[in-house]
C-alpha cells in the first residue's frame, strides 16, 4: 500500500453537545498525532465540523466519500446524525465508526459500534441500583429517539423487577426549564432518577436536584442518586465543581481507571493538552476509534470496508479501553462496563466495575450472563 | 408497544432461492434470535414455522399452504419489483410487512415487528367479526323474546327489551343465552322492571 489512505472525521464542536464533540475531535486529533509518528504520511485526516447542522453533516460525509475518496469516517455524536449519515455511507459501501453510547437495535454492516448498546450500560446500572436504592424510579429525558427509548426500556426492567415508575418527563434539546420536573420528583420521592437529557437541559436539572438535595436531604445522591449512561469527564466543568458531586454515570472508560496502560496514556494527554485535562469516554473512545481503523487498514493492507471488518473480528486488537474485539453479527465490540461517582473535584471514582460485555443490540439474551426478563413475544 | 419485541427462539422459514441477499438475511435474522429453514418450495401446512418470509417477486400460488389472505403465520413479504401484480400477490398471501429489496438489513427487524402487529390485529379482528356475526345470528330470538315479554306483561316494546336486558345482566348470561332460554320455555318469564 503505497498511497496515503485519508480517513474522514465528522465531529460537531458546537451546539447542545458541543463539549463531547470538542472532546472526540481532541481523542481523534491526538490519534493521528500519534499515527504520523508510528507511520508518517501513510494516514490522512479530513476533519470536518457540521455545527449540529444535519444537512451540513450530510455535505460533509458526502465531501469525504465523494471528493476525497474515504471509506472509513469516524464521527456523529447523536443517533440522529447517525441515522442520517448512514445511507451514504451504505450508498459508497463506506465503514462509519460510531463511538458514543447509543439505545440499541440497530447492527448495520456498515457501522462499527465502539460506544456501547443498553444491555453494556443501561442494564448493568439497573442491575446495581435497583438492589440498593429500590425499584421505584422517576425518568427524565432528552425529547427524542435515545431518551424515548432509554427510559422505554427502563420502564420493561422496572416492570420486570415488580417496581414502578414514578414519573417520565422530557425536554426539548437547550430547554432548561427543569422546575415543574424537579418539583413533581419532590412530590413523588422516588428511589433514583434515571436521567437521559443532554447537554444544558442535564446541567441545569443536576443543579436543580442539587438544590432539593439541600432542602430536603431525601434528595441527596446518597439516598436518591441521579444516574446517567452518557455524562462524561468533558462535560463537567459546564456543570461545575461540586453540583454533581455524588451523582453516577456509567461508561466503558473513566479518567481514573488505575490501568498501566492508562496511566500512559494519560502521560500523553497530559503532554499534549495539559495536566488538567480530564479524559472522558468520548474522547477514549474517538481515539480508539480512529488507532482501531487506521491500525487495521495497514495491517490489512487496504482500506476495503470488508478486510478491515474481518480483521478487527479476528482477534481482540490493543486499546485503552482493554482488549476490543469485534462481533462479526452486531459489528458492536465487546466493552468493560465502569459505573462512577463524580466527587468533590469533578472525578468519577469506580463503584463497580465488569469485564467486557459483548452486545446485544437487540436484546435477545445472546452472550449473556443475566438475561433480563424481556417476555417473549409470542 | 409496552414490551420490547423478542424473537429469540423463534423458528423463521425463508422462501427464496439462495443468493447473497439471503445470506445476510439469514444472518440478520439469526442475530434477532431466529432459527432459520431456507427453501425453494412449498411450505408444509403441518409443520408451521413462527413467522415467514417469502420473495414475492417470484411466488407462486400454491408455495404458501393457505389461501385467501388468512394466514395462520404473520407474514413479511420480500419485494423488489413494484409491479402492481406482485403487490397484489404478497396482500392475497396475507403479508402484514415488506423488505423491499436490495436489502437493508435495517428493514428485518421493523418488518418482523410490524408483520407481528399486524397478524395479531387480524386474530383479535376475525374473533371479534365472529363474536358480533354469533350475535346478529340469534337476533331473531331476542326479537321473539321481547314480543312473548310484551305480550304475557302487557309492556310496550322498550320496556320488554329493558326486563330482558336486566334479567341477563343479572344472571350474568349473554342477552341472546337469556332470550333463547325464555323462548325455549327454560326459563320463567321474567317479571316486568
Amino acid at each position: 500500500m503505497r498511497d496515503a489512505v485519508k480517513i474522514g472525521i465528522l465531529y460537531s464542536t458546537t451546539g447542545p453537545y458541543g463539549s463531547m464533540g470538542r472532546d472526540a475531535w481532541d481523542g481523534a486529533e491526538l490519534a493521528i498525532d500519534e499515527l504520523q509518528d508510528a507511520y508518517a504520511g501513510r494516514i490522512v485526516p479530513v476533519f470536518i465540523d457540521p455545527k449540529a447542522n444535519i444537512p451540513d453533516y450530510l455535505d460533509g460525509a458526502r465531501s469525504m466519500l465523494r471528493d476525497h475518496g474515504c471509506r472509513h469516517i469516524v464521527g456523529t455524536i447523536t443517533s440522529l446524525a447517525r441515522k442520517e449519515v448512514l445511507p451514504l455511507v451504505e450508498k459508497h459501501d463506506g465503514l462509519l465508526w460510531y463511538m458514543c453510547p447509543y439505545e440499541g437495535f440497530e447492527a448495520n454492516e456498515n457501522v462499527v459500534y465502539i460506544g456501547g448498546c443498553p444491555n453494556q450500560h443501561l442494564l448493568p446500572v439497573f442491575d446495581y441500583l435497583i438492589p440498593r436504592y429500590g425499584n421505584r424510579p422517576y425518568l427524565v429525558g432528552a425529547n427524542y429517539v435515545w431518551g424515548w427509548e432509554m427510559n422505554r426500556l427502563a420502564r420493561e426492567l422496572i416492570a420486570a423487577a415488580g417496581g414502578e415508575v414514578l414519573g417520565e418527563r422530557y425536554l426539548p434539546f437547550e430547554e432548561t426549564a427543569v422546575e415543574r420536573i424537579v418539583a413533581d420528583i419532590e412530590l413523588r420521592r422516588p428511589s433514583f432518577i434515571l436521567n437521559n437529557l443532554i447537554g444544558p437541559s442535564s446541567y441545569a436539572f443536576l443543579a436543580a436536584i442539587k438544590a432539593l438535595g439541600a432542602r430536603d436531604p431525601a434528595f441527596r445522591p446518597d439516598n436518591c442518586p441521579v444516574v446517567s449512561c452518557d455524562l462524561t469527564e468533558c462535560e463537567l466543568p459546564d456543570i461545575g465543581i461540586g453540583v454533581a458531586t455524588g451523582q453516577l454515570s456509567a461508561a466503558a472508560y473513566f479518567d481514573s481507571i488505575p490501568t498501566a496502560e492508562n496511566l500512559d496514556f494519560k502521560r500523553r494527554v497530559a503532554a499534549r493538552f495539559g495536566a488538567s485535562r480530564r479524559i472522558s469516554s468520548v474522547f477514549a473512545c474517538a481515539y480508539t476509534s480512529l488507532k482501531l481503523c487506521a491500525e487495521a487498514i495497514i495491517a490489512a493492507g487496504t482500506d476495503d470496508p470488508v478486510a478491515v471488518r474481518r480483521l478487527l473480528s479476528a482477534k481482540p486488537a490493543r486499546s485503552i479501553l482493554g482488549p476490543i474485539l469485534i462481533d462479526p453479527e452486531t459489528h458492536h465490540a465487546a466493552l468493560p462496563f465502569h459505573l462512577g461517582r463524580i466527587n468533590d473535584d469533578n472525578v468519577f471514582e469506580i463503584v463497580t466495575s465488569q469485564a467486557a460485555i459483548a452486545a446485544d443490540p437487540y436484546l435477545t439474551g445472546r452472550n449473556r450472563r443475566s438475561v433480563p426478563q424481556l417476555r417473549v413475544v409470542s | 408497544m409496552k414490551e420490547t419485541p423478542n424473537f429469540s427462539g423463534w423458528h423463521a422459514a425463508l422462501l427464496h432461492r439462495e443468493d447473497s441477499m439471503t445470506d445476510r438475511l439469514v444472518r440478520q435474522l439469526k442475530l434477532l434470535g431466529c432459527s432459520v429453514t431456507q427453501q425453494w418450495q412449498p411450505l408444509a401446512a403441518d409443520a408451521l414455522p413462527d413467522i415467514v418470509l417469502v420473495d414475492a417477486d417470484q411466488g407462486w400460488d400454491g408455495l404458501l399452504p393457505w389461501a385467501g389472505g388468512t394466514a395462520p403465520r404473520p407474514l413479511v413479504a420480500l419485494l423488489g419489483s413494484e409491479a402492481p401484480g406482485r403487490i397484489a400477490w404478497a396482500i392475497q398471501q396475507g403479508a402484514g410487512a415488506v423488505i423491499a429489496k436490495p436489502l437493508s438489513v435495517s428493514a428485518v427487524y421493523p418488518a418482523l415487528v410490524m408483520a407481528l402487529g399486524i397478524h395479531r390485529e387480524r386474530i383479535a379482528i376475525s374473533q371479534k367479526i365472529e363474536h358480533l356475526e354469533e350475535r346478529v345470528r340469534l337476533r331473531p330470538l331476542v326479537h321473539a323474546a321481547v314480543q312473548q315479554i310484551m305480550a304475557a306483561r302487557k309492556v310496550d316494546e322498550h320496556h320488554a327489551y329493558n326486563t330482558l336486558r336486566n334479567c341477563a345482566m343479572k344472571r350474568r348470561m349473554a342477552m341472546e343465552q337469556m332470550a333463547a332460554s325464555i323462548v325455549g320455555g327454560a326459563e320463567p318469564m321474567p317479571e316486568a322492571v
